[in-house]
């Protein structure tokens, strides 16, 4: 049976325009898992990197962030695996969603290299990075408290410059818990009422 | 009364599948469903309009022996849909 159409005026199609391109953006589906999973894998491999340094482990101090992505990197594939076998859709804003987070990946691997042949303290290079990727994010799925989220990892970085190398773990724990813990939780939240 | 835009894309849902498929750049039926709010039917009616219009391309395929039917834009979609939004901010004088 033929359906007959609303026709629009310019006023509305724009604002269908508008509306419908907005729930698109919406659609990237990220849940805050990945910010809380690495959240806390961050926080606790600060944690201990800190307790092991302060303790005499000397270099030993450091495994900490090497198990820390031996541990989280195939939980968070197989998470986004799975979240893919359901999409619907491809969606432009997920896929540049993606790229924006491979390329944190890359800039992640490349800073901490650098850092470790130029015997540079990695902290605040991860947090410049980290915080870029997160301030983007928010900015992508229009999301705010991501946004400033950004901003605080970035805020991280600065205050580096005012204590000692030993104390960037804890600096970095703390940017954590409040960049990455504090919105990725406020995402889940909000994801989980939008589902009820 | 607006001769410049294209008339059919004057149509909230077409214009929705349109503009939802810019981001999107394929959706399933369902999914086109779901975010759209159309009636199976009135939906499968435009998306028929639009393809034959050459603005999307429907493929027909099965999902674990159900069918499945996947939609997106085409090159001449993509140019009818920047076209519009372009007329569309000529009238507004943006």
């Amino acid at each position: 049976m033929e359906q007959e159409e609303k026709v629009l005026n310019p006023q509305e199609s724009l604002r269908v325009i508008r509306e419908t391109i907005d729930l698109a953006k919406r659609g990237v589906g990220e849940s805050g898992f990945q910010f809380l999973w690495w959240g806390w894998l961050v926080v606790i491999a600060c944690l201990a990197e800190y307790y092991m340094l302060v303790n005499g482990y000397g270099v030993k101090a450091h495994l900490a962030w090497i198990l820390m992505p031996v541990v989280g990197a195939p939980v968070s594939m197989v998470y986004e695996w799975r979240r893919d076998r359901k999409q619907k859709e491809r969606n432009t804003v997920r896929e540049w969603y993606g790229y924006l987070w491979l390329g944190f990946g890359i800039s992640l691997v490349l800073a901490l290299v650098t850092s470790i042949l130029r015997q540079t303290p990695p902290v605040p290079m991860v947090l410049i990075v980290a915080g870029f990727a997160t301030f983007m994010s928010g900015i992508l799925i229009r999301f705010r408290p991501l946004v400033f989220g950004g901003i605080v990892l970035w805020v991280g970085a600065a205050l580096c410059l005012a204590v000692a190398v030993r104390e960037h773990s804890l600096v970095e724990a703390g940017a954590i818990v409040l960049g990455y813990l504090v919105p990725g939780y406020m995402l889940n939240r909000k994801t989980r009422r939008s589902h009820v | 009364m607006y001769k410049y835009l294209d008339p059919l894309l004057l149509s909230q849902l077409r214009l929705a599948i349109m503009s939802y498929l810019m981001v999107a750049r394929e959706a399933e039926f369902n999914a086109l469903r779901e975010q759209t709010g159309a009636t199976a039917g009135n939906l499968s009616a435009q998306i028929s309009k639009l393809q034959e219009a050459g603005y999307l391309d429907v493929e027909k395929t099965f999902r674990n022996n159900y069918p499945l039917t996947i939609c997106r834009l085409t090159e001449r979609g993509v140019e009818a849909f920047e076209a519009f939004y372009k007329d569309l901010k000529t009238y507004f004088g943006q």
